[in-house]
């Protein structure tokens, strides 16, 4: 039953790594174009917005598959 | 410098709300030709995706313009933080809460939408406002 809940915490810990990660560079990168590129700021910012959709795709199944180990195969 | 609120681009929430709502009718009905747990369970994974996603799109565009860039990005990590906080709750809440629930056509409903709802975002795109 222990493994479960490794299991679990291994799939949010790892895809918030790389969620965070993903994260970080964007927002670094939305950033450093912004000030080089002030006038196109409207459009970086709903690109980032679009590419912060893709990026959380895997994390966000990722909580829905450990909620389900925790509730459901070890509750 | 004091944030401005002026509004640069006009957000087409409703648009995205109402598609993304037909397509989880859609995908429940699909389901629903298997049984009616199935569709119902379908259903509730699509909604799962659809709030914590409609808040992050109504936090990411609370500020806008390069001006405010530090802003957007600020709030950009505290929605992604709320989203994938409200998504394991609503999960969490579903699995304790809903019994039965037909756990295939959640998650697969729920990563359809995951991979569907940028798609949308791409094709109905925030336009500037004239």
């Amino acid at each position: 039953m222990e493994m479960v809940f490794i299991a679990a915490a291994l799939i949010i810990g790892l895809g918030a790594l790389g969620a965070g990660i993903g994260f970080g560079l964007l927002g670094g990168k939305l950033l450093e174009s912004t000030a080089r590129q002030p006038e196109l700021g409207n459009q970086l910012q709903t690109k980032a917005f679009i590419m912060a959709g893709l990026l959380d795709a895997v994390p966000m199944i990722g909580v829905g598959i450990a909620m389900y180990l925790i509730f459901v195969v070890a509750g | 410098m004091s944030p401005t609120r002026k509004r640069i681009n006009r957000l087409p929430f409703l648009q995205w709300l109402a598609t993304e709502t037909g397509l989880i009718v859609v995908w429940s009905l699909v389901w629903f030709t298997e049984s009616r747990l199935a569709g119902y369970s379908a259903f509730v994974g699509g909604l799962i995706y659809v709030i914590p996603n409609a808040y992050f799109a109504h936090r990411m565009y609370r500020f806008e313009g390069a001006r405010n860039a530090h802003l957007v990005v600020g709030n950009m990590f505290r929605a992604e933080t709320v989203k994938l906080a409200l998504t394991a709750v609503f999960f969490a809440a579903v699995f304790i809460l809903m019994e039965p629930v037909h756990v295939p056509a959640l998650l697969f409903t729920f990563a359809v939408m995951v991979v569907l709802s940028p798609l949308l975002r791409w094709f109905i795109r925030p336009k500037p406002q004239r």
